[in-house]
C-alpha cells in the first residue's frame, strides 16, 4: 500500500467505501502499516493546522461515492416497467451519466468546487504554512503518477481506466492543494492534465491513442518534475 | 560561472534522458525522436533565455507534431513573456497542426493578455478551436471569460457546453445571471446540480409551474445533496406525497434512491393503497440494495 492512498485514506476522500474498509483492515493487520500511517497523520495534522481550509462537505463527498455505487450495481431488467413508468434501467443510466457529470465535465469536480457549507465550516486538504512539505508532495505524486503511466498496460482499456481514475483524484487533491497555497502556475497545470487523464481513462480510446496521450502525460510530468525540483534546489540555496 | 554550472547539468540531463528515458516512455517512434523529446524534457533544467530560443527554434523547424508539441508545454513553463507571445501567435495561426495544442499551452501560462486574445479564436474557430478555448479558459480558472462565451453565445450546444463548464468552475453568480438573460433551461439546473447550487434547486423544487424542471431539480438535489441543515429527504418525500404529476412523482423516488432512504420508501409503501404505486416502490427499495426489501416482501407474499 503506498502513501497516495494512505493520505487519501487520512483525508477521507477519493477512495470508495469499499477502498477504505480495505486500508482500515490493512491498518488494523499490519503493525508496521499501522506506524507508517500514525507518522504519516502526524505529518498531515501538522499541516492542517492553518484556518485557510476549504474542501468538500463529507456529506456531499459520501452522497456521491453512494451515488457512484448505485449507479455501478447491476439492474434486474425483467421486470423493467412500461415506458413513461419508472425504469429502472433508466434511471441507473441517468444516475451513472449524472454521477459521472458530478464527478467533473472536463475538470469538474463537484466535490472540490461545490461546498454547499460555508467554505470555513468545511474540513480537510488545509493550505499548508510548510512550502516545502507541500512541494515535497507535489514531487512524490509526479513520480508516482509516472511511473504509473510508464508501467501502465496500455491495451488492457478497464485496468487502464482503473489506473487512470485513481490519478485523477489525486491529481484534484493537488490541483486543490495547489490552489490554497496559492501556487496558481501548478495549479493550471494541474487543471490541464485532467482533460488528457480523462480521455485516457475512457474505454473507447483505440491502444494508439492511449499510447500517445500516455506519452504526452509523461513528458508534462517529467518537466513539471524537473521544474520543481530546479525551483526547490534554488529555494534551499537561497535560504 | 552559475550559468555553466546550469549547463552542465542541462548537457549531463540530456545524456541521462538518451540513457535511460528512451525505453521507458513508449511513443517515440526511434531513438532520434526520443533523444529529441528527451532533450526537451531536459531544456527546462536551463536558464529562461537559454531555454526560449531553443524551443522557439524546435517550433520553426522540421521536427514531428509530437516534438512541436512537447515544445509548447515546454514554452508554458518558462517563465518570460516572450514564452507567452510564442504560444498566442501559434494558436492563433488558423489551421495549424498545433492550434489546439498551443490554445491549451495558453490555459497553461495563465497571461492575461493572452487570454483575453482567445475570445477572438473563439468567435471565428470552428468546433474544436471552440472548444479548445472553452478548455484553456477552464485550465486558466477564467470564469469570466468562460461567462462571456455562455452569454454571448447563439449556438445551444456551445451554451451548454460553456454552462457545464461554469458548473464545474463553482460559478454560481455566473450561473444565475444567465438563469436571468437566457432563461432557464435544462443544462442551467444541471449546472446548478453539479456546481451544488442549492437555494436555485431548492426554489426550483418547490416551484411546481414547469413539471419537467421541476423533476430535473429534484434529482439534481437528490446528489447534491442541502448540506444547509434542510433534510433532503423530507424534500423527496414531500414532493413525492404533494404532486400530482407522475414525472415529479417519479423523480422525487429516483431521488430517494440516490439518497438511499429505504425507511422514507418503506413508509410510503405501508401508506400507499395503490398496488401499482406499492410495485413501484418495492423496485425502487430493491434498487438501494436495503435489507428492508424483505420486510415488505413478507407482507406482500402473506397479504396472498
Amino acid at each position: 500500500m503506498n502513501d497516495d492512498q494512505l493520505i487519501l485514506y487520512y483525508y477521507d476522500d477519493g477512495l470508495s467505501r469499499a477502498d477504505r474498509r480495505r486500508i482500515a483492515a490493512a491498518i488494523e493487520a499490519d503493525e508496521q502499516l499501522a506506524e507508517r500511517y500514525a507518522a504519516l497523520c502526524r505529518e498531515l495534522d501538522s499541516l492542517s493546522a492553518s484556518d485557510n481550509e476549504c474542501v468538500a462537505p463529507a456529506h456531499v463527498v459520501q452522497r456521491m461515492h453512494d451515488t457512484i455505487d448505485r449507479a455501478g450495481r447491476p439492474v434486474p431488467v425483467a421486470d423493467v416497467p412500461p415506458p413513461h413508468r419508472f425504469s429502472l434501467p433508466a434511471f441507473a443510466w441517468g444516475a451513472a451519466v449524472t454521477a459521472a457529470l458530478a464527478i467533473g465535465i472536463g475538470i469538474g469536480i463537484f466535490v472540490t468546487r461545490a461546498p454547499t457549507v460555508p467554505l470555513e465550516d468545511a474540513p480537510v486538504m488545509a493550505a499548508t504554512q510548510d512550502r516545502g512539505a507541500f512541494t515535497r508532495g507535489v514531487q512524490v505524486f509526479f513520480q508516482d503518477a509516472h511511473a504509473d503511466l510508464v508501467s501502465m498496460p496500455v491495451a488492457d482499456a478497464s485496468d487502464r481506466s482503473r489506473l487512470i481514475t485513481n490519478i485523477i483524484e489525486q491529481n484534484r487533491l493537488f490541483e486543490r492543494a495547489a490552489a490554497q497555497n496559492d501556487a496558481q502556475d501548478l495549479a493550471r497545470v494541474l487543471r490541464a492534465f485532467e482533460p488528457i487523464l480523462q480521455r485516457l481513462a475512457a474505454d473507447d480510446i483505440t491502444p494508439a491513442e492511449a499510447e500517445a496521450l500516455r506519452s504526452q502525460l509523461a513528458f508534462e510530468l517529467n518537466v513539471m518534475l524537473t521544474k520543481i525540483s530546479r525551483g526547490s534546489s534554488n529555494e534551499t540555496h537561497t535560504t | 560561472m552559475k550559468s555553466r554550472t546550469r549547463i552542465f547539468f542541462v548537457l549531463l540531463a540530456l545524456m541521462t534522458a538518451a540513457n535511460g528515458w528512451t525505453q521507458d516512455d513508449a511513443g517515440a517512434s526511434d531513438d532520434s525522436e526520443a533523444l529529441k523529446l528527451a532533450a526537451l524534457e531536459a531544456l527546462i533544467a536551463a536558464p529562461p533565455e537559454r531555454a526560449l530560443p531553443l524551443a522557439t527554434k524546435v517550433l520553426a523547424g522540421n521536427h514531428s507534431k509530437e516534438v512541436k508539441a512537447r515544445a509548447l508545454f515546454v514554452l508554458s513553463q518558462i517563465d518570460d513573456p516572450a514564452a507567452q507571445q510564442q504560444l498566442i501567435r501559434t494558436a492563433e495561426q488558423n489551421g495549424g497542426e498545433l492550434q489546439a495544442e498551443a490554445i491549451r499551452m495558453v490555459g497553461i501560462g495563465g497571461n492575461e493578455a493572452a487570454l483575453a486574445r482567445l475570445a477572438g479564436l473563439y468567435r471565428s474557430g470552428d468546433e474544436a478551436t471552440r472548444r479548445a478555448v472553452l478548455e484553456a479558459y477552464m485550465i486558466a480558472g477564467d470564469v469570466d471569460g468562460v461567462f462571456e462565451i455562455a452569454r454571448n453565445t447563439e449556438s445551444e450546444a456551445d451554451f451548454e457546453h460553456a454552462v457545464n463548464m461554469l458548473a464545474a468552475m463553482g460559478a454560481h453568480d455566473e450561473l444565475r445571471q444567465l438563469r436571468a438573460t437566457a432563461g432557464l433551461s435544462s443544462s442551467l439546473i444541471n449546472a446548478y446540480g453539479i456546481s451544488g447550487d442549492v437555494d436555485s434547486l431548492l426554489e426550483l423544487v418547490r416551484d411546481g409551474s414547469n413539471p419537467e424542471q421541476q423533476a430535473q431539480a429534484i434529482q439534481a438535489l437528490a446528489i447534491a445533496g442541502t448540506g444547509k441543515g434542510e433534510d433532503v429527504t423530507s424534500i423527496l418525500r414531500d414532493a413525492y406525497r404533494n404532486s400530482d404529476t407522475q414525472v415529479v412523482r417519479d423523480a422525487a423516488l429516483q431521488g430517494l434512491i440516490i439518497v438511499g432512504d429505504d425507511e422514507t420508501m418503506l413508509q410510503l409503501y405501508r401508506t400507499s393503497d395503490s398496488a401499482a404505486e406499492k410495485r413501484q416502490l418495492m423496485q425502487a427499495l430493491a434498487a438501494t440494495g436495503s435489507d428492508r426489501i424483505l420486510e415488505i416482501i413478507d407482507e406482500a407474499l402473506a397479504e396472498q
